[in-house]
């Protein structure tokens, strides 16, 4: 008896410092307390190794649970995960309120600039509206361009355009089997679309879609392959209303990237996207519009002028200016008060660029922060009439060969 | 050697028959023992737990990755809880099996169900304890049942979850009855329990000229074998919890509370419960069934036919036949409809 008790309470022991040793293999916590919640967090113990993901969001400010969402105390990563919002991509659309809103961040108001979230939401880039309307008008369901369908159903009663409203489109009422198939193949391609299987789709929704451009990184600064990562990725097949995904990867942006009818002069394919279209045109401007066209604005006259005004410029006197908000956003020039800049023919500052005191202008590349020169028209021998203005009349000189 | 405080706990001797693993399984003892380890773990996350639904869940998720061996501690509560019911259900068909439940042992006997029907709302109200997503269908469909109850129903449903609908009264009632309502009374019963085993003679024994063996083995031994009958239910504690952690889920959103989720997850003691309720009438299933076994139980020494005496101390006596055969059918009863309740819904 007293032997199977010794050897009893060997047992006891042994399983006490089994107890221990596996105790000293659960992660060591790393306790984390934003100043945002100020309530303490554990992420970190196991993601130390993710970079901070922007210097708007400072780790030490926002943690990681006000925009991942995902059991903060835990540290076992089935349960931290497993309430995470929007799961790798907290900024898609349909968590965007919970991880990226809130009055003080980007559900704001317009008059505080920060009422991204409404603007996004409401964009053609979410609504896919203008192809939608596109198509069905195309196949006979429609007898006008107009929008009146969305991907969700969304209602703006303060939309300065003529749509209040857009309906959510249902593939499955529709009787042209065309639009039938569109619905079937086309609606993942905005970025209010359940993203496709797979990691590589998984942040091509929400705010990610544009502003995170490589591991845990969201930036104002995207470069052009960034946007090409949706709006070249392949080519669509509109007798089976396919697409067909591009295989190859383009090295050369000239000769790869574009389509080969498409004509460009070589600012477009030298700048990034970003360093001439501005953010109401890639995030909508608040409105509900039928079709990209009635949103995209942006032309080569708007930075070089005609053979008869010069481009519209703007001294910076209020220190509150939005371009000094976008420019320390993504500092690459040193904007100051008093400085000439030019501006959109909405108003929207050009903030990258400069008027220099020899009458020509300066921009400084948004992601390259290269630094380019260029003239106004005016003054050149460019002999254009003044009523015909809009790109495709400058291509017809300045396209580069390919 | 004087006999230690906890010598004095048992009788000078006891029969060696009767005192056999084979005889009591060390069921009894074996239960003790667990109250014991629930008492002082469950003591123990008492400085951490939070009992409100905001904090119930992070109070949880706290003790079991940030607490230095909260975790441990937390494993072993769960496990115990588990074999709790386990022993005692095993202690409970012994007792059944042997007769040992004649007269004068009749009370304690049903002192040992009432025992044994606290362990199991024990077990379910610290189950609702974790207040996480793991527990929501169990709440909301075990509290709906009362609701079933004729006349009485909706006055009990508002006493027990503190109001119209769950919300933070439930938890803290809970908790209140965890604690105060039901270990503090099962840790007092206990006590009366074992009590009445002594002054009702001790382990149930044939008249003394008919039993075979008359060696009897004395206190000390008798502590040393629950010693090591503890020593070993330590043991398996501890590797269930490295091995098994207890189950952790997701707080309850205090939004969602009100919803019962889609797929049922009644605790694996109420499985074979939460089977019978697909059959309809939740009142007849979910509440009268059960207490008609349980009343079935407790009449078992007072309408079924009596072991003899003579026929004491040993497995399945004949004169106890009845009742044998009736746990034997209970018992395969409630394990066929557990496994069939374990079966993934589709």
């Amino acid at each position: 008896m007293r032997k199977l008790l010794v050897i009893a309470a060997g047992a006891l022991l042994l399983t006490i410092s089994l107890a221990w040793w596996f105790s000293g293999r659960q992660p060591k916590p790393v306790e984390l307390i934003p100043t945002l919640t100020n309530q303490p967090e554990y992420c970190i113990s196991c993601h130390a190794d993710v970079p901070e993901i922007s210097k708007s969001h400072p780790v030490k400010t926002f943690g990681c649970v006000s925009c991942h969402g995902g059991e903060r105390l835990a540290l076992n990563a089935d349960l931290a995960h497993s309430t995470m919002r929007g799961g790798k991509n907290p900024s898609d659309l349909s968590v965007v309120e919970a991880s990226c809103g809130g009055s003080n961040c980007h559900s704001g108001s317009e008059a505080g600039n920060n009422d991204h979230i409404q603007r996004v939401i409401t964009s053609i880039q979410s609504t896919y509206a203008g192809a939608i309307a596109n198509v069905r008008f195309t196949f006979g369901a429609q007898t006008d361009m107009t929008a009146h369908f969305g991907i969700t159903a969304i209602t703006n009663a303060q939309t300065q355009s003529d749509i209040t409203s857009l309906a959510a489109f249902d593939p499955a009422s529709e009787s042209n089997p065309s639009i039938q198939k569109f619905g079937a193949n086309c609606l993942n391609c905005h970025i209010n679309a359940t993203p496709r299987e797979g990691d590589v789709y998984a942040r091509q929704t929400g705010c990610a879609a544009c502003h995170a451009t490589g591991k845990h990184t969201l930036t104002t600064a995207m470069p052009y392959t960034q946007c090409n990562s949706c709006h070249n990725r392949g080519n669509y097949d509109l007798r089976t209303m396919t697409f067909v995904e591009r295989a190859d990867h383009p090295t050369s942006r000239l000769q790869d990237y574009y389509q080969p009818i498409a004509q460009f002069t070589k600012c477009e394919y030298t700048l990034d996207c970003v360093d001439c279209h501005t953010r109401t045109e890639a995030m909508g401007d608040g409105n509900i519009h039928s079709n990209k066209k009635d949103i995209q604005y942006i032309q080569c006259k708007t930075c070089h002028g005609t053979p008869t005004e010069l481009p519209l410029t703007k001294t910076l006197t209020d220190p509150n200016d939005i371009a000094f908000k976008l420019a320390f956003l993504n500092p690459v020039v040193d904007l100051r008060l008093g400085d000439t800049i030019l501006v959109t023919e909405k108003g929207e500052p050009l903030w990258n660029t400069s008027v220099q005191p020899d009458g020509t202008y300066t921009m400084i590349g948004k992601a390259t922060q290269q630094h380019f020169t260029f003239k106004p028209v005016m003054g050149s021998s460019c002999t254009q009439n003044g009523q015909d203005q809009s790109s495709a009349y400058c291509h017809e000189c300045h396209s580069v060969q390919r | 050697m004087r006999p230690s405080f906890f010598h004095h706990l048992h009788p000078p001797t006891i029969p060696a028959a009767q005192a056999r693993w084979r005889y009591t399984l060390g069921a009894g003892g074996t239960a003790i023992f667990l109250m014991v380890v629930l008492t002082i773990t469950g003591a123990l996350e008492m400085f951490y737990y939070i009992p409100t639904p905001a904090e119930a869940g992070l109070s949880i998720q706290t003790i079991t990755y940030l607490v230095p061996f909260g975790g441990l501690i937390r494993n072993l509560h769960f496990w115990a809880a588990q074999l709790l019911i386990i022993v005692s259900a095993v202690h409970l068909v012994r007792v059944v099996f042997t007769g040992a439940y004649i007269p004068p042992r009749r009370f304690n006997y049903l002192l040992g169900l009432v025992l044994f029907v606290f362990s199991i709302l024990l077990n379910f109200t610290g189950y609702i304890l974790r207040w996480d997503t793991g527990i929501q269908w169990a709440l909301l469909v075990g509290t709906n049942l009362i609701k079933t109850i004729p006349f009485v129903g909706n006055y009990l449903y508002q006493i027990l979850i503190g109001g119209t609908q769950p919300g933070s009264a439930t938890l803290i009632r809970f908790y209140a009855w965890h604690i105060f309502g039901l270990a503090i009374i099962t840790v007092i019963l206990i006590g009366w329990h074992a009590f009445r085993v002594r002054r009702d003679g001790g382990i149930a024994l044939p008249p003394p000229k008919l039993r075979a063996n008359p060696e009897r083995i004395t206190r000390f031994e008798l502590v040393r074998r629950e010693t090591l009958a503890m020593l070993l239910t330590g043991a398996a504690l501890i590797i269930f919890s490295i091995f098994a952690p207890a189950p952790i889920a997701a707080p309850i959103p205090l939004s969602t509370l009100q919803s019962v989720p889609e797929s049922a997850a009644a605790p694996w003691f109420f499985l074979w419960v939460q089977q019978m309720l697909k059959w309809g009438d939740p009142f007849l299933w979910g509440i009268l069934i059960p207490l008609i076994i349980l009343l079935i139980l407790a009449l078992i020494p007072y309408i079924f036919p009596k072991p003899l005496e003579s026929e004491l101390g040993r497995w399945f006596p004949v004169s106890g036949r009845v009742a044998q055969i009736t746990v034997v059918i209970i018992a395969a009863l409630i394990i066929l409809l557990t496994i069939l309740g374990s079966a993934p819904t589709s």
